[in-house]
């Protein structure tokens, strides 16, 4: 086809400088991290050559499989809880509600402030000794609460996902600007025909926006894999392992200088990365909600 | 269009004039001054961030035109040292930077990564130094790093709150700091900071390695971790997280939540170095007044006296091609060694330091630091810490481990078990 095309020089020199970019700042590193995984190194003396034990090393460990599950509940939180909130709120403000512009401002605005300070203001609210939470457990339910959020097995992986969950804004913005390009005709169309809200919602409004809503779910379960930030700052992958991600994993072990090892660890993120993203997309993003191909 | 052309060329060849001496200034600049780029921890709210700017800043003020050093402010300690690995790792070895110095450290000296300063320390400047730590930083004839700063870690305590909790002086036994704790506990005081969190659960693995002087004396870390008093010392380690003996934030807490609490008088014991002193002196003038430092207690049947004493950080420079830029290292990194910049930025901070220097009569030493350095005369032997002494791998599982103990996961025994398996 591309023969075919009188314009194939022009499509060729327009793609040299994308396609430079991409081997230079994906293809490259991701050859260099893949090769240096078969290697043991310390990032200091020269690599020696170890084939895939790096690989039967680390499949083998406890926090691997911890920090694989871990991510796994990650995208799913964010691409299921996370999107599904923001998709709500997107539909209920594209109804124009009292104070929807302020809503939608306020929604937003967690998303223009650092991660690094949300995830230390939770981790003060979810404090033992002082925090917030605590206080208002203790001043609802009257009982005395000291409870550990971060500190303890049952708690400390909830409590990370949900204050990361709550964040909606930015997707909720997205699938907001898809709901409002509706033309309004469908609505009232609807209306005529004595459709409720709620028909016109799932029978107009997702099936419409649908394939912005797939694209969301893409970005916040590709996000939920590579996840780092807030369980670094809030828990370091504690206590004993149990909020540990793969990205945090790879950061310790270039701590414990085995570059190695975080290679591996980085090679598995991205072909598990590519899976995800590739089932997410067969699954949920070739059909539209009406069966047809998109 | 001619009159465009010909405006541009004119605005161009303008610009190229009015350029030159300023390129050609720039480029003599260049040519006589060397820059050296310091990624510095001693800053921000640490310390000895007061000092070591002031001395940087006179350095280059005597040195202006030849030398100028550059502070790159990094003040988390823990992502430091990354830093300065993946630096290292792509081949890009800052000028002037610091260590830790532990097992890991001797990587530094293989390849072609670390000016060797033996020759230098060798030519007068190593008197300094005592022999006996220039010898422990030297390998195989080299010496690529410069010990700087060192410490020991006695057990602090807080005099008022145990004296209003009717304990009489700091308890010599376990079983006696048992009952401490209690007495403690009932005047609304929890008895000892400490934490599982940030790379090395600092605090506490500073008072597992104080107990296991105790229960395997001097030579303990010689001992592989299949030793069995490693088990004992874990024993001990539990009880201190169990029945209230610290705080519940303690599980994840980093260095801030010791410090913390025992600075706002919840904790009444506590366990860190001299460096610790300014800002204990800054931000609790009352704790400061009422601490006091001893050993920790004696296990049963255990050695007492013991402190845990270490060499700190070291002073590292990038190798280089460059002669001009060695030399400026080293005249750098001897300036900041001379005795009056070394006494300096102990006085401010509190720091015990490598580099020899003499206080006079008429310094100002801070009491706490005079306590430092007495504890440390009269420990009955001074040992490193586990984190010196074991490869990162370990010093990173022992947080996790802790964890583990501390919630009742594991069992001493699999506490020990979860260290030798990162031993490998």
């Amino acid at each position: 086809m591309l023969v075919k095309n009188k314009n194939w020089k022009w499509i060729i020199i327009f793609m040299i400088p994308i396609t430079a970019m991409y081997t230079a700042f994906f293809i490259y590193p991701f050859g260099f991290v893949f090769f240096s995984s078969l290697n043991s190194w310390n990032g200091i003396s020269s690599m020696e050559f170890v084939g895939f034990e790096n690989y039967s090393k680390l499949l083998q460990a406890s926090t691997l499989q911890i920090s694989a599950r871990n991510n796994i509940i990650w995208s799913l939180s964010l691409g299921f809880l996370q999107i599904g909130l923001a998709t709500i709120i997107a539909f209920i403000l594209a109804r124009r509600p009292r104070f929807w512009k302020t809503l939608r401002t306020v929604y937003f605005v967690p998303k223009v402030i650092s991660g690094v300070a949300i995830a230390m203001l939770w981790k003060a609210v979810y404090n033992a000794e002082y925090g917030a939470l605590n206080a208002v457990l203790t001043l609802i339910t009257g009982q005395e609460w000291s409870h550990n959020w971060l500190g303890a097995f049952n708690t400390a992986l909830p409590a990370i996902i949900a204050q990361e969950v709550m964040y909606i804004g930015y997707f909720m913005i997205i699938i907001l600007a898809g709901v409002m390009s509706i033309p309004t005709s469908y609505y009232e169309a609807a209306e005529i025909d004595g459709a409720s809200v709620w028909q016109q919602e799932t029978l107009i409004t997702l099936p419409v926006v649908w394939g912005i809503i797939v694209t969301a779910m893409t970005l916040a379960m590709a996000y939920g894999l590579r996840h780092f930030e807030a369980t670094f700052l809030m828990t370091g992958g504690g206590p004993g392992h149990s909020t540990s991600t793969l990205a945090l994993m790879m950061y310790d072990k270039i701590g414990a200088r085995k570059l190695g090892e975080a290679s591996t660890i980085g090679t598995i993120l991205v072909v598990v990365g590519f899976f995800v993203i590739v089932t997410l997309n067969k699954t949920l993003g070739s059909k539209s909600l009406t069966g047809e191909d998109q | 269009m001619k009159k465009i052309t010909v405006f541009s060329i004119m605005l161009i060849a303008l610009f190229t004039v009015l350029a030159m001496p300023v390129i050609a200034g720039g480029q003599q600049e260049a040519q006589k001054e060397v820059v050296l780029n310091w990624p510095c921890i001693w800053v921000g709210e640490d310390a000895k961030a007061d000092a070591v700017a002031d001395i940087v800043a006179k350095f280059n003020e005597e040195h202006a035109g030849q030398i100028k050093v550059q502070i790159e402010e990094m003040p988390d300690y823990d992502i430091y040292d990354k830093k300065i690995l993946a630096q290292i790792s792509g081949g890009q070895v800052p000028d002037i930077f610091t260590l830790k110095w532990n097992p890991d450290t001797k990587d530094f000296y293989s390849g072609d990564i670390l000016v060797d300063f033996s020759e230098d320390l060798a030519g007068g400047w190593g008197n300094r130094f005592d022999s006996s730590i220039i010898n422990e930083v030297t390998l195989d004839g080299q010496t690529k790093v410069i010990p700087y700063e060192m410490a020991i870690t006695p057990i602090w305590y807080n005099a008022d709150l145990f004296a209003e909790a009717g304990i009489d002086g700091f308890p010599k036994t376990y079983d006696e700091f048992w009952d401490a704790a209690e007495k403690l506990k009932a005047i609304d005081v929890t008895p000892t900071s400490q934490m599982t969190g940030g790379a090395n659960a600092w605090t506490s693995m500073l008072w597992y390695s104080h107990i296991m002087a105790s229960v395997g004396g001097p030579g303990i870390w010689d001992k592989p971790l299949s030793d069995p008093a490693y088990v004992k010392g874990a024993e001990i380690l539990k009880r201190l997280y169990s029945n209230g003996n610290t705080t519940k934030d303690a599980i994840g807490g980093g260095p801030s939540v010791p410090s913390g609490h025992y600075l706002a008088e919840r904790t009444a014991v506590f366990c860190n170095g001299p460096w610790f002193i300014g800002n204990i002196r800054e931000n609790a003038p009352e704790v400061y007044e009422s601490t006091e430092l001893t050993s920790a207690p004696a296990a049963a049947g255990g050695e007492k006296g013991a402190q845990i004493g270490f060499i700190q950080t070291v002073l590292a420079s990038g190798a280089t091609d460059d002669p001009a830029k060695r030399e400026a290292a080293l005249t750098f990194l001897q300036y900041m060694s001379q005795p009056e910049n070394v006494k300096r930025i102990s006085m401010d901070s509190g720091a015990l330091m490598v580099p020899k220097f003499t206080f006079s009569d008429s310094d100002d030493v801070d009491p706490l630091q005079k306590k430092f350095v007495e504890a440390q005369e009269n420990a009955s032997f001074v040992m490193n810490h586990l984190a010196a002494k074991f490869p990162a791998s370990v010093v990173q599982e022992f947080g996790a481990a802790l964890d583990q103990l501390a919630l009742g996961r594991a069992t001493p025994e699999e506490f020990v078990q979860m260290l030798e398996a990162a031993n490998d």
